[in-house]
Parts: structure tokens; C-alpha cells; sequence
């Protein structure tokens, strides 16, 4: 090969993979030359009324909110008619929908195989009839549209800087542990027993109806296994090949066994898997993003243990797993015409945990745990599903070696990392001031896991709502400086017609008149109560909606609650029902709030008013007070006591705000937590200039990061202060889990980039692996960790088509770096240094 | 001394450059290194110009000015100018009182030295005792040569090992042996440069001799042996070209470590030049010898390590570090 055409940097790339997998995986790099796909297809009643695309669940992806109309009307007209039953529109509408996805998954949707796949469950993806009768539709449209429809209440929310919400789907762990226990037979047998002691009256109401639609969802596993288990057994008479021969007849076994019955293998136990998390996603319409599978390493570890016993090849154990990663990425597929890289632009968070605590803080790393890791490195980089490992205090030092070791060998890590201890102290805290400590207690929480990228939820009886409200904690910064009005004009960028300013916040007061920080601190306090009520408001309209008409039957059977109560876990049925308030820009409130107390008050170095002006013009002509609010006024991240207390100040006061809200039309709590996904990139050009320094058009600091740059004391530093705004720990060691605080139950992204220097020999490596250590002391709940230097980057930048591979994660989903914007690639470049600004 | 100085002698400030945290590099595991400021000797090739004077310098950093001026109307000594490309530090007049630098808004000029407190110094490395516990760290002291500030520095690794981190003391040895005595009982371990065998090189190199240098050592050796602190000793040379990069010069060294100090040496590295302090000299306005001197290559190093095998050194316990140019392929005329 000529040099010049090489790539200058070493890009991890799979090793040892079979011929099997081989293909599999280069098929599936294809994108759209291949010949199958997983694209979305579209199904209808047939009715000219049929909606087949539910807006509300991308709410929270402001980038689609100009497509809206555009994919509802594209999507009706793509859609194939189903012939309907007799009777269909005189049931209810989840028993319609219940019928609808399990009709177009058996009988419609045609079942495929690749080459050598050792589990069957092809397409999934889909985009159905919502079943909706022509009065529905209307009364639905009613809510959606109009000026104070469900649309321009929420686009309204994200046009003036407040962040984004809506009821999304997905983000939660089903209980598939059920499933491997008692198979859908058992699930089936439960259902109809609960419904045998219905009441008549209950029986002929929502309750019933639910229940019976719940039941017709629980037979789809079997009638979809049922026809794959067809279509092996075909395959396989004709196969001339005598060992993959025997492979198809097994799977054809398999099939006519689970995920009806349970599973006995662990070949049995993963086909029940992979059958019963597919079809979630085709019963939400929604592919993948946050359908987790809870730990992995321990729910089927009895099964492989089993089978190894039995005499399977452990490398054959891991051939099945690694299939499994090759269906879970095709969840992609979605729409993989649409977008310039075959649709492989984002993670989906289809995540699962490995390792952990278990009772009485014993580590629960097992065979199967390192299995899973061996298969995370020979697949890496590919995308789904992900893994977050969880560490604690009794990490063994041969988990942490080989954790480090896959650290340095890839760009960056092929997994998130969860704490165990100051994950648990949230949950915890949530139990407590939910009132749940019947659910969530110190027996049981161990038993946490993460959901999307790092989001702890208990498992198979939680839906938090984990990625549904993400709101700008500067905008009550912003609120508190104008006494409750927009610093600047919203300018519709479509028509370029100027909004005029009207009161939005409390009147707080004219903040050039207030003598005393105190008195600002008061303003921001009523103000930050005001975003977080108007974004409750926000969602409590998709949120309506979505209870009403978009019922998951299919879903709500893997969710514990939902059966007792006869309720659909769209409509709050999860034992554990909560939403999460995910606070964006931390670091920028903390940053702002400690610039205005240095600038006007403790220094006066400016007048309120003067500051107010620089703001409002974005900076430009007071370059000198900007420097100044830049680098002379302290910041959050550099281990300084004085700036950590105000980021645990602020971070007590807005959690402590989350927890008195409550969905009206669910009942669901709000809980607090700190995600912020890519949030902070976008509305980097919405959210006007802020006291920190920072002009609109740059960046919002992420999640509990401190703001980019502002790290200048290195990695402990950066990770004390995370520890401490979070709660840190208690004297006398009475935390919420032990010594341990935590206000965030949900967790906080954190994402640090190091040095590959900082891993290039053994020694080093160690010294890393302390670093870990430290963190699980000091740090947060959940570490990204990446590893590149940024010459490497911007050479990826300058010749992408080499670097087609490159991960980095960003917030704990990952990307291709080629496929992500020039702005968040520079951002990432300029944040790789931990140098001063 | 001020009025709030001890009068058993401990001076109630230091001045201290920079203190590092998570440092790798200095010692084993997870460190926070504490640079002191001033050295005795005066090397060609320092990579920490700022360290030797005792006294506070100033720099102006281009990148981080924004061209305001305020620096200008502050200074009481008229020592600061603008001459169209930056801002010109008048070396002369400027008595570093720091005016500028606390009225500059983007930290572009900064005063080099601060003074600390004890106890603040105290409490600033505490807060990553978390990762010396995981890590088998602690605390380095650093510079400058730290041994020029002995009663200080005794104090703060005293305070540093009562509360628990581990202790290392980075010399380059030529100091006082009080000096040197006061220190090594709150040390754990010593990172000791040794940089020229031959006197009048060293002389020439350094400013000063080597004698006293190899007799602090010595001084170290013997204490080791007495089953006195410090416990473990390290050995650092910087390979300097045309200068300590001399096969001769490291076999003698290696000599004189293997017929004197043979086991008491659990480590011996080979530090390759390194030339990311280019900008330092500029800023500071000093003239810098190595300034034209390329890096040196894998092969040299390797060579220089394999001399030092060759002369008696346990081959294990030496290394070389550093970053290194690609070594020149042999016979390619491109």
C-alpha cells in the first residue's frame, strides 16, 4: 500500500473473528448496498384519516422539529394497508394497536435469515397505524395543533433557550429476566389470571380492556418464534453444508421452545432475549434508543454456566453473543436512506450492565462477565449494544487490569463506567423522597442498573422517563438578570419575524437595584422554580396525549405494575413511575452565578447594569469585562471549595425544586438527573450570551462536566469537584449509601479525555487504575472516558474517509467522529487538552 | 524572615512555582509535585528556566492577550511596553511587584512565584490523598532545587507524612549536606540527578563542580544502608546532546553507580532531551543554548541505556524516557 494513501493513526479494528462473523459484521458495514435491510416499513388501517408516525416521541430531538409534518404525511402515503378483522374499530384502542403490531410482525412482515446467523429475528423496525378512529384522530389533532397544541407549547419552550420535553419512548429496562424465568407462557398465564379476577364492571372498562390487550401482545413471541421456526427448518432441508445444516435444525429447536417456554440453553436463553427486546421496538415504533438489558453478566449467567456444563465450546457461546451485536445494530437500519452515512450517525443506547455489587457489597463478576468484555474488544468498534461496566470498592484487580488494558487498546473506552456506591446513595435518595422504600432499599438496590448511557433505574418494574425533560438551568440565571423576560428577541429563523419580549418568569425585580448578592440569589432561586414548573407544564401535554393514545401493550407486559393495576405504562402502570428532570448547563449556571458575585459584588469590577449591557450585546465592545468574567472569576471544576460550594448550592436547590412536581395525567414524580446528551452543542446558539464569559453560539458546558477548558488543575481536580457538587460525603459516614451523597438518583454524565500517554507502558497503567480507584471515592456515577489526542483528530478531520471508524463518545452515546458536525468535532478537538484556555 | 516567621527558624512562606496534580512522572504512583523556586545550579539545557531564579519573574503570554493595555497604565515602574508585537517586559526596571499581573484580565501576564503558606500548602495536597491511597502515591517536591529551601521544605514533607502521603524529594544535589540532612528524614524517596561524570564538564555545564553532588549522594547511600530514611532512591540524567549524551560520560556514571551505590539504586533513567520549553526562554527573555538541538532518536537512547548496562548497572533498572525523533532510516537519500 503507498503511504500516502494509509492512514496516518492506527484505528482499532476487529480481530479474531470467525468467518461467520466476519461476514456478518462487513455486510452490515455495507449500509445501503446491501440488499437486506432493516428499514422501517410502514403499515395501515387504510382509513384516510390513519396516522402512522407519533411526533411526540421526537420532542426531545429539536433537530426533526422542522421534518414533523413532512415524515407524518410522507410515512401515510408509504404505508401498505392491512385487511382488518370483523368488529376491529368497535375495541378499544390498545386492543386495536395490541392486534395491529402483532398482525404486521406475523403476517406481514416478512421473516429473514442471513447467511451462518445463529438467531433469527430480522425486521423489527417499524412505523404502524396508531389505529386511531377518525374521532380520535381529530380529538388527538385538536391537542397537537393550534397555538396552544402540544407542538407550539413545546417548540415554544425550546425557542426561548428553556431546553426541550416530551414523552419519549424507550429508556427503560423490561423484564426480560421474566421471560428467561417463566417464558411468555408464564406471562400469559399471569395475565389471564389477573383478569379472571376482574370484576364484570372492571372487566367491561379500561382495566379489561388493557388486560385483554396485554394478553394478545404476549401471544406475539410465539406466533412470530412459530414462523421462524418455519423458516429454519426450510433452510435447513435445503442446506447443503452438513454442519450449518445442524445449526438450523438446532435453531429451528430453539425457536419452537422460547421465548414461549423458558429457555434451558444459553443458546435457548439469548434467542428469547433477542426475540422479546426486537419486538419492543416494533410494538414502540422506535428503534432502540434506550432499551436496555440490564446486567447481562448476571441474568444469563445461569444459562451459560448451564451450558459449558453441558459441554458447550465457550467459544461457540460467544459466536451466539456476538450475533446478538450484530442484530442489535441494526436497529440503525431505521431509516438508513435517509442521511449522509448510511444512517450510522448516533448511538442508540441499547445498553446493558456488567459487574457490580451484589448483597452485602460482594463483587458479582463472573465468567460471563469477562466473555462479554472478550467480545466488546473483538468487535469493537461497532456501536450496539453498549456496555457500561459497573466498578465499586471490591472490583476485582483482574477486572480493573483488563478494563484498563481495553481502555489503552481502543480510542477510547468501549464502555462507559458506573460507581456503584455513589449510584446506589441516589437511588436511595430517590426512595426516600419518593416515598418507595418498599422498592428501593439497601437489600435490594444493588440491583440497579443503567438505562440509554448511564441513567440508573431499578429493572423491570421502572420507567423514569430517563431522557424526557432537559432543561437549561442557565435560563433562570438569564430570567433573574431581566426581573423574568427574554434578555433578546426570539427571531423566527424560518420567517426571520422578530417575537416581542413579554413577561415570562416572576417579576423578580429590577436586578440593577439589588444591593446585595443575596438578593440575586433570591431572583435566581424564584426564577429556577419557574423553568422547572414550566417545563413540567411542557411535558404534561405530550404526556396527556401519549396516555391516550399511544398505548405499548406489548411493552407494558414486561413491566412490572402495569398487569396488577390494568394499566398501560404509558398511563404510569410501572411500580416505579417517575420522569426525569435532566439539568443542562451546570457548569455555565454555576460559572454565571459566580461571575456576577466576583464581577458586581465582591470585586466590583463592573456595575449590574454594565454587565446586563455586555450581555445583551453578546460581548462585543466590552472584550475587557468578558476576559475578566472568563478568567479572573472563579469556575467549577478546579477542586477550589469556594466555587464547588456554589455548585453544591445550586445543585441542592434546583433537585430539591424537581421533586415537588408531578405529571397530572399519570401521576409520575419528576426526579432529578444529568444527562444532557448533545443538548449543549444546539442550544449553544439559542441560549443568549451568559455571564460566564461565554458569547451565544458557544457551547453550554455538558451534563456535571465542568464548562470546556475550565479544568486547569488536571483530572483529580476536575473529578473532586464532580464528587462534591453531586453531595460528596457525610461526616460520621451516614450518607444515602454509606459516607456517599448523591441529589442526582438518575446520575451525571461525565466525560473526561486523557492523554494515550497517560496508558503507554504497564507502569502507567496502573497508575491509571488507581486513578479509577480514587474516582470511585471521590468522583461521580458515571465516567466516559476518551483517549485521543487531538493531532490524530484533526487528521480525521482533514481525511475523513480514513477515519470512518473512529469512535468517540460524547456524553456516553457514541459516534463515528467522521459523521458528527464540524462544531462538535472541534469541540471535542479543543477539549481534548486539559490545558489552560 | 517576616515578623510572622517562626523563631526556631521556619520562614511562614515559600515561594513556590507551581504545584501539579495527578503527576506520573515524578515518582511512583499517582503524585502531586510541589516546584519550588530557585536552584543552585544553572544548567545549558534546564526545561524549567523559570525555576532558577529565587526570586518572582514575570511573563506575558501572546496567546492569552487580548491587547487591552490595562498592563501598561499599572505599572509603577514604567517596565512594561508595547512595541507593536506584544507586550515588552523592561527586565531591568520591573521588580515583579505583580501590579500587572493582578490587574491583567486574561491572566496574559503572570507572576511567576508565589508565596505559601504552610498549612495552605498543607491542605492543597491533601485533596488527592484518595488517589495516593489507590495509587501507592504521595507528594514530590520539586523545583528549582527544594533543598535551598530546607527548613520549609522539612516542614511541609514532615506535615506531609504525618497526615499520610508518601514523600519524595527531586535534587539535583548540590546543595548544603544540613541542608540535605534536614530532608531526608521526612523522605521516602529520593529522585537524584546525576548529569556529568567528568568535574570540569559539569563545571562547564552546570556552573558548579560535581564533588559536592556525588558526596550528597554518598551522604544518601550511607543513610540507606543505616536503615534510615530515605528508603529508596531513584537516579535521573537528562542526555543532553552535545553535551551529557556522551557514551563516555554515561559508561563513567555508570561506573561509579555500580562500584558505589549498587543496590541502594532501584532505578536509573535516562531522561532524552526535550525541547517543549523553547518558549519558556523567549518569555522570560533568556537565552537558551539547546535552542537549535533536535530530540534524540530511539537508537541513541537505547544505546546510552545499554552503556549504562555494560558499565554494572542491574540492566533492569535502567530505562530511558522521554520523547524521541523517528531514528533515520539508514541509507535513504529522501
Amino acid at each position: 500500500m503507498n503511504a500516502a494513501t494509509q492512514p496516518k493513526f492506527a484505528i482499532k479494528t476487529p480481530r479474531g473473528l470467525s468467518p461467520r462473523i466476519a461476514w456478518l459484521r462487513d455486510y452490515y458495514f455495507q449500509g445501503t448496498a446491501r440488499a437486506w435491510t432493516n428499514e422501517a416499513t410502514a403499515w395501515t388501517t387504510g382509513t384516510p384519516w390513519d396516522v402512522v408516525y407519533d411526533e411526540i416521541t421526537y420532542y426531545i430531538v429539536p433537530e426533526t422539529y422542522a421534518f414533523l409534518q413532512t415524515f407524518r404525511s410522507a410515512l401515510r402515503q408509504a404505508a401498505r394497508p392491512v385487511p382488518l378483522p370483523e368488529g376491529f374499530w368497535g375495541w378499544s384502542l390498545p386492543e386495536r394497536r395490541a392486534w395491529f403490531i402483532r398482525e404486521v410482525m406475523v403476517n406481514h412482515v416478512p421473516q429473514e435469515l442471513l447467511p451462518g446467523d445463529l438467531l433469527a429475528g430480522g425486521r423489527f423496525n417499524l412505523q404502524a397505524s396508531r389505529c386511531w378512529t377518525k374521532a380520535e384522530t381529530a380529538a388527538r389533532d385538536r391537542l397537537i395543533y393550534g397555538r396552544k397544541g402540544a407542538r407550539a407549547v413545546m417548540k415554544a419552550f425550546h425557542d426561548h433557550g428553556y431546553g426541550n420535553s416530551g414523552a419519549t419512548s424507550g429508556h427503560l429496562i423490561p423484564d426480560y429476566a421474566r421471560v428467561l424465568d417463566i417464558g411468555w407462557r408464564g406471562i400469559h398465564a399471569d395475565l389471564a389470571e389477573t383478569y379472571d379476577r376482574l370484576t364484570e364492571r372492571d372487566r367491561m372498562g379500561a382495566r379489561g380492556a388493557q388486560l385483554r390487550a396485554m394478553m394478545t401482545a404476549a401471544g406475539m413471541p410465539r406466533d412470530l418464534a412459530a414462523r421462524y421456526a418455519a423458516l429454519c427448518t426450510r433452510r435447513a432441508a435445503g442446506e447443503a453444508d452438513p454442519a450449518r445444516r445442524d445449526e438450523l435444525a438446532q435453531m429451528a429447536a430453539n425457536l419452537e421452545r422460547v421465548p414461549w417456554e423458558p429457555p434451558r440453553t444459553f443458546w435457548e436463553a439469548v434467542q428469547a432475549l433477542w426475540l422479546t427486546h426486537m419486538l419492543v421496538m416494533s410494538d414502540e415504533n422506535y428503534p432502540g434508543p434506550g432499551v436496555s438489558f440490564g446486567r447481562l453478566d448476571q441474568s444469563l449467567h445461569p444459562f451459560w454456566r448451564r451450558s459449558l456444563d453441558e459441554g458447550m465450546d465457550r467459544e461457540f457461546g460467544k459466536e451466539i453473543l456476538r450475533c446478538l451485536w450484530v442484530h442489535c445494530n441494526t436497529v440503525y437500519d431505521m431509516m438508513i436512506r435517509v442521511g449522509g452515512n448510511q444512517g450510522i450517525t448516533a448511538g442508540y443506547g441499547q445498553l446493558f450492565n456488567l459487574s457490580g455489587m451484589g448483597p452485602g457489597g460482594r463483587d458479582m463478576t463472573n465468567d460471563l462477565t469477562y466473555a462479554l468484555l472478550e467480545v466488546i474488544d473483538e468487535m469493537t468498534p461497532i456501536l450496539e449494544p453498549k456496555p457500561n461496566v459497573r466498578l465499586h470498592r471490591n472490583s476485582p484487580e483482574a477486572l480493573l487490569d483488563r478494563v484498563v488494558d481495553m481502555i489503552a487498546s481502543s480510542q477510547g473506552a468501549p464502555f462507559l463506567l458506573n460507581f456503584d456506591e455513589r449510584s446506589m446513595a441516589g437511588m436511595l435518595r430517590e426512595a426516600k423522597e419518593a416515598g418507595v422504600t418498599h422498592l428501593i432499599h439497601e437489600g435490594n438496590v444493588h440491583d440497579y442498573a443503567s438505562v440509554g448511557c448511564l441513567e440508573n433505574t431499578m429493572v423491570g418494574n421502572d420507567r423514569s422517563g430517563t431522557v424526557d425533560n432537559n432543561v437549561n438551568l442557565v435560563k433562570a440565571v438569564e430570567l433573574a438578570l431581566t426581573g423574568g423576560r427574554d434578555l433578546l428577541p426570539f427571531v423566527d429563523p424560518m420567517t426571520g419575524k422578530t417575537e416581542r419580549i413579554r413577561q415570562a418568569g416572576p417579576r423578580t425585580g429590577d436586578a440593577t437595584a439589588f444591593a446585595t448578592w443575596d438578593a440575586f440569589w433570591e431572583a435566581y432561586c424564584a426564577q429556577t422554580r419557574y423553568i422547572l414548573a414550566r417545563c413540567a407544564e411542557t411535558y404534561e401535554a405530550s404526556e396527556a396525549i401519549r396516555a391516550r393514545f399511544s398505548p405499548t401493550p406489548y411493552l407494558s407486559c414486561l413491566v412490572k405494575g402495569c398487569a396488577g393495576q390494568g394499566r398501560d405504562v404509558t398511563q404510569g402502570g410501572a411500580e416505579l413511575s417517575f420522569t426525569t428532570m435532566e439539568g443542562v448547563t451546570f457548569a455555565t449556571t454555576v460559572d454565571s452565578l459566580l461571575a456576577i458575585k466576583h464581577l458586581v459584588y465582591d470585586r466590583k469590577a463592573c456595575t449590574m447594569a454594565e454587565l446586563i449591557r455586555a450581555l445583551k450585546d453578546n460581548w462585543a465592545g466590552h472584550e475587557i469585562l468578558q476576559a475578566k468574567a472568563k478568567f479572573r472569576a472563579p469556575k467549577y471544576g478546579r477542586d477550589d471549595d469556594e466555587a464547588d460550594r456554589m455548585a453544591a448550592r445550586v445543585m441542592d436547590f434546583w433537585t430539591a425544586e424537581t421533586w415537588k412536581f408531578r405529571t397530572r395525567s399519570t401521576g409520575r414524580r419528576f426526579r432529578p438527573g444529568m444527562l444532557s446528551w448533545n443538548y449543549w452543542v444546539g442550544d449553544g446558539f439559542i441560549v443568549a450570551a451568559t455571564a460566564d464569559g461565554r458569547p451565544r453560539g458557544q457551547f453550554l458546558s455538558n451534563a456535571i462536566c465542568p464548562s470546556n477548558g475550565a479544568d486547569i488543575h488536571g483530572p483529580t481536580a476536575n473529578v473532586n469537584s464532580v464528587g462534591k457538587a453531586l453531595g460528596g460525603k457525610a461526616p460520621a459516614g451516614r450518607g444515602d449509601w454509606e459516607a456517599y451523597l448523591c441529589n442526582l438518583p438518575n446520575g451525571a454524565s461525565h466525560t473526561m479525555t486523557f492523554s494515550p500517554s497517560l496508558l503507554r507502558d504497564p507502569e502507567h497503567r496502573r497508575k491509571f487504575r488507581a486513578f479509577l480507584k480514587g474516582y470511585i471515592e471521590n468522583g461521580g456515577t458515571a465516567l466516559q472516558i476518551n483517549l485521543i489526542d487531538a493531532d490524530m483528530l484533526r487528521e480525521a478531520q482533514k481525511h475523513p474517509r480514513d477515519y470512518r471508524h473512529l469512535l468517540v463518545r460524547v456524553t456516553g452515546y457514541n459516534a463515528y467522529f467522521t459523521s458528527i458536525g464540524r462544531e462538535l468535532q472541534d469541540e471535542i478537538i479543543a477539549r481534548e487538552s486539559h490545558a489552560r484556555y | 524572615m517576616s515578623l510572622n516567621d517562626d523563631p526556631a527558624g521556619l520562614p511562614a512562606e515559600s515561594l513556590i512555582l507551581n504545584i501539579q496534580r495527578m503527576s506520573t512522572e515524578d515518582g511512583p504512583g499517582i503524585r502531586t509535585t510541589v516546584f519550588f523556586k530557585g536552584c543552585g545550579l544553572h544548567c545549558l539545557w534546564c526545561h524549567n528556566p523559570e525555576s532558577l531564579s529565587a526570586r518572582p519573574q514575570m511573563q506575558w503570554v501572546e496567546t492569552r492577550c487580548i491587547g487591552c493595555k490595562t498592563c501598561l497604565a499599572v505599572c509603577p515602574e514604567g517596565a512594561l511596553s508595547d512595541d507593536g508585537a506584544g507586550i515588552r517586559i523592561l527586565r531591568d526596571r520591573c521588580t515583579a511587584c505583580g501590579a500587572c499581573s493582578r490587574a491583567c484580565p486574561a491572566l496574559a501576564l503572570e507572576r511567576l512565584g508565589e508565596p505559601w503558606r504552610l498549612d495552605r500548602l498543607l491542605d492543597e495536597v491533601e485533596k488527592d490523598r484518595a488517589y495516593f491511597e489507590a495509587s501507592g502515591g504521595g507528594v514530590t517536591v520539586s523545583g528549582g532545587e527544594p533543598a535551598l529551601q530546607a527548613p520549609f521544605v522539612a516542614a511541609f514533607l514532615t506535615g506531609c507524612r504525618q497526615r499520610g502521603p508518601h514523600t519524595a524529594l527531586d535534587t539535583c544535589g548540590f546543595c548544603a549536606a544540613e541542608a540535605l540532612e534536614r530532608l531526608l528524614p521526612a523522605t521516602d524517596l529520593v529522585l537524584y540527578d546525576l548529569k556529568e561524570i567528568d568535574p570540569e564538564r559539569h563545571r562547564q555545564f552546570t556552573g558548579q563542580s560535581n564533588e559536592r553532588i556525588f558526596a550528597n549522594l554518598l551522604l544518601i547511600r550511607d543513610r540507606m544502608r543505616a536503615q534510615e530514611r530515605p528508603a529508596r532512591l531513584w537516579l535521573r540524567t537528562p542526555i543532553i546532546p552535545r553535551m551529557t549524551a556522551r557514551l563516555d560520560n554515561i559508561a563513567g556514571l555508570g561506573r561509579f553507580v555500580a562500584e558505589n551505590l549498587g543496590d541502594a539504586v532501584e532505578r536509573w533513567e535516562l531522561c532524552a532531551f526535550n525541547n517543549l520549553c523553547r518558549d519558556k526562554y523567549r518569555r522570560l527573555d533568556m537565552p537558551w543554548a539547546c535552542r537549535e538541538d533536535a530530540l534524540m532518536t530511539a537508537g541513541e537512547m537505547e544505546a546510552f541505556a545499554n552503556a549504562a548496562r555494560r558499565a554494572g548497572v542491574a540492566a533492569d533498572r535502567v530505562a530511558w524516557t522521554g520523547a524521541v525523533r523517528p531514528d533515520e532510516p539508514a541509507g535513504d537519500p529522501a
